[in-house]
């Protein structure tokens, strides 16, 4: 196991590094001088001229500017935004905690949906239920995210006014950033309003979140479905059932965990999708996010925002499949005999 | 009065070339305290007819009979969760396919701990461990050494044989009235099949239970089992007593498979052609009308293409027109 975490490493270190190549090679081609498209400061003075040169290596060769440039961007120097002249990575690390809060709400309510939706579909003697479900989770595959998410704040936010459609928090409560997750910093905040404001911040999260919840839902229920429609004709469950198991037994510690194995591989799978899906409704619902800040980067032209965001969202989806593809491997003991197999 | 009693039994399976009898009108009697042999090629429907009496049915499948009673009781009339309550506790089985037939993402010894009979006189927190003592108690009985090994593995780790020997201790473990042994020393070597069957025919003389054991060996069926049931093709050949089957044997067809075994006292001369019936066993989707075994008989005649009916003889059963040794029945001209 540990040789095969050290694979990992390598790979993602790997991966990494070739991120890095691609956008030092990008950067060149902005259509604006390189010390302003590096550090996103328009009218440099002599000093920081000086200064700009010596940490991006300027005046070397292109390889030695590579490293200078690979050196600045992993120690954090992501410049700053050319718009609010801050540094990028502190706007990076503001955004990037309400992106999270709002994927791991989603994938949540995809998965704990799901699953059992996904068993009882595979479950069901009836034609009608099981058509119906796969009809519905076929549709909510097919509806496109940004009329989806438009649809949901017409009707929920405007015309029945149950739901804010935008923001993460209503501007009355000022609550001082803990985790950067709204829904425990309002938990933590020290006031009388904390609760109300707990509910304020589980208000704008709903729409959002179901938003973003129904592709991976659809694709969870589906491959749950076939996943256990195909584990239940397995002849180790026709040798449980033999053996007397009562069927919740069978569904719960011999089927499911099985099933859940392709459904967890395919979430890795996912990933890429998910994220660009979360960029169009961070938009549509104005979620102060990694991706309605990128967008917002590109409308600007904002060189150093676009290089910060893309470096910090590609990085998150490289670490993340890599770590879904390790539990995978933990958690699934048949992939760990193809390892084995393998060294 | 017969433990299990089987009385035309019929399984049909929708397959894409239509609907085709796979198991025609079966009679299985079995007393308690037998051990039962049944023997038939691959193909022949034993597995079929090890799953109906079990009752864990395949999806496209439809069971008719006239008649299928488990110690008095009616197997047809039950719901299935009492089906479910006999399974393990009163019918057993051993699958043929042991490796496939352990959950591979669980370990061995949870999946074992897991079969174990759940003693209601220890209290609640001795019980896992009581239950782990008695599935490595199991574990030896079937003959496995390093048990702490083997619980902790997973069903892909072990071999054939292991996972076989760990079947064989699930089943018989809650020391079931009729256990159904479906091959289950299909992939051991010779030692450990001598094993084996002696661990069953102990398990059957010192505790009673009667077993009906599966196999497509006849000379390993005859030395244990005290009644022989003969399938071909889906249809009962010839039932009976080992004894006098093997002594004996009404049906052409139970007498090729004696003719088969090879007998080492050298008569046959070198390179001369073995005893065998001509062509080979159909399949499934192109069955001879009648009797199964017509197109191969050696003593087929026109009257072959309606099927024979059973006929009893003295303890003897047998499904021919034109058996050896004996008279055919004579009710048989309506079917």
């Amino acid at each position: 196991m540990g040789r095969y975490l050290l694979r990992r490493l390598n790979l993602f270190l790997a991966t990494s590094f070739v991120l890095i190549a691609v956008l030092f090679i990008t950067t060149s081609y902005f259509p604006t001088s390189k010390v302003v498209a590096l550090t996103g400061i328009t009218e440099p003075t002599a000093e920081q001229l000086q200064n700009i040169e010596t940490t991006y290596q300027l005046n070397g060769n292109q390889l030695e500017q590579f490293f200078a440039y690979a050196k600045a961007r992993l120690s954090g120097d992501l410049g700053v935004s050319i718009t609010s002249q801050r540094p990028v990575i502190e706007e990076l690390t503001q955004a990037l905690p309400a992106s999270f809060e709002l994927a791991i709400v989603s994938g949540l309510i995809a998965v704990l949906l799901g699953v059992p939706l996904g068993v009882f579909a595979s479950l069901s003697k009836n034609k009608v239920t099981q058509h119906s479900i796969m009809a519905i989770t076929l549709t909510g595959y097919s509806i496109p995210v940004f009329w989806l998410g438009l649809t949901l704040s017409l009707w929920f936010g405007v015309k029945l006014g149950w739901l804010p459609v935008s923001g993460r928090l209503n501007q009355l409560y000022e609550v001082e950033p803990v985790t950067g997750f709204m829904l425990t910093d309002t938990i933590l905040w020290e006031s009388v309003y904390r609760f109300s404001a707990f509910k304020d911040a589980l208000f704008h999260i709903i729409l959002p979140s179901i938003t973003l919840a129904v592709l991976p839902f659809t694709v969870v229920v589906r491959i749950t479905r076939a996943a256990m429609l195909n584990i239940m004709e397995q002849p180790y469950i026709k040798a449980a059932e033999a053996r007397g198991l009562h069927t919740s037994t069978i569904v719960l510690r011999h089927a499911l965990p099985n099933a859940l194995i392709p459904v967890l591989k395919n979430m890795g799978l996912m990933l890429g999708t998910f994220a660009s899906y979360a960029m169009i409704v961070e938009v549509i619902f104005s979620w102060p996010g990694v991706g309605s800040w990128l967008v917002s980067g590109i409308y600007q032209r904002d060189y150093t925002v676009i290089q910060g965001g893309v470096l910090g969202v590609a990085l998150t989806i490289i670490f993340l499949s890599i770590l879904i593809e390790v539990i995978h491997n933990a958690y699934n003991p048949l992939s760990r005999k193809e390892l084995y197999a393998a060294n | 009065m017969p433990l299990l009693d089987i009385r035309n039994l019929t399984i049909e399976l929708d397959t894409p070339h239509g609907r085709v009898k796979a198991l025609e009108r079966v009679s299985l009697t079995i007393n308690p305290g037998e051990l039962h042999g049944l023997v038939g090629e691959s193909g022949s429907g034993r597995t079929l007819l090890a799953r109906a009496i079990l009752g864990v049915p395949g999806h496209n499948w439809t069971i008719t009979a006239d008649r299928m009673m488990w110690d008095g009781l009616n197997l047809m009339d039950m719901s299935a969760k009492q089906r479910r309550n006999l399974m393990g506790s009163e019918i057993a089985v051993i699958f043929q396919d042991p490796t496939g037939s352990l959950d591979p993402a669980i370990s061995v010894g949870s999946q074992l701990i897991e079969a174990m009979p759940k003693d209601k006189q220890v209290s609640f927190w001795k019980r896992n461990k009581a239950r782990k003592a008695t599935a490595q108690k199991w574990l030896h009985k079937v003959g496995i050494k390093n048990t702490e090994e083997v619980m902790s593995s997973y069903a892909w780790e072990l071999s054939a044989g292991e996972c076989q020997k760990v079947m064989i201790a699930m089943a018989i473990a809650n020391q079931p009235r009729l256990l159904i042994a479906d091959e289950p020393t299909d992939s051991m070597e010779l030692s450990t099949q001598a094993q084996i069957f002696r661990l069953l025919s102990k398990l059957n003389q010192l505790h009673n239970v009667s077993i009906l054991l599966i196999s497509h060996e006849l000379d390993t069926l005859s030395g244990w089992c005290d009644r022989l049931t003969v399938l071909y093709s889906g249809q009962v050949m010839e039932s009976g007593p080992t004894v006098e089957v093997l002594e004996q044997p009404f049906h052409p067809y139970t007498k090729a498979l004696l003719d088969n075994m090879p007998d080492y006292s050298g008569a046959l001369a070198h390179k001369s052609m073995m005893q065998t019936l001509p062509g080979s066993a159909p399949a499934l989707q192109h069955l001879p009308i009648g009797c199964r075994l017509g197109p191969r008989c050696p003593q087929a005649q026109k009257r072959c293409v309606s099927k024979p009916s059973l006929c009893h003889k003295k303890d003897r059963y047998f499904a021919c027109h034109f058996p050896y040794h004996s008279e055919p029945c004579n009710d048989d001209t309506t079917s």
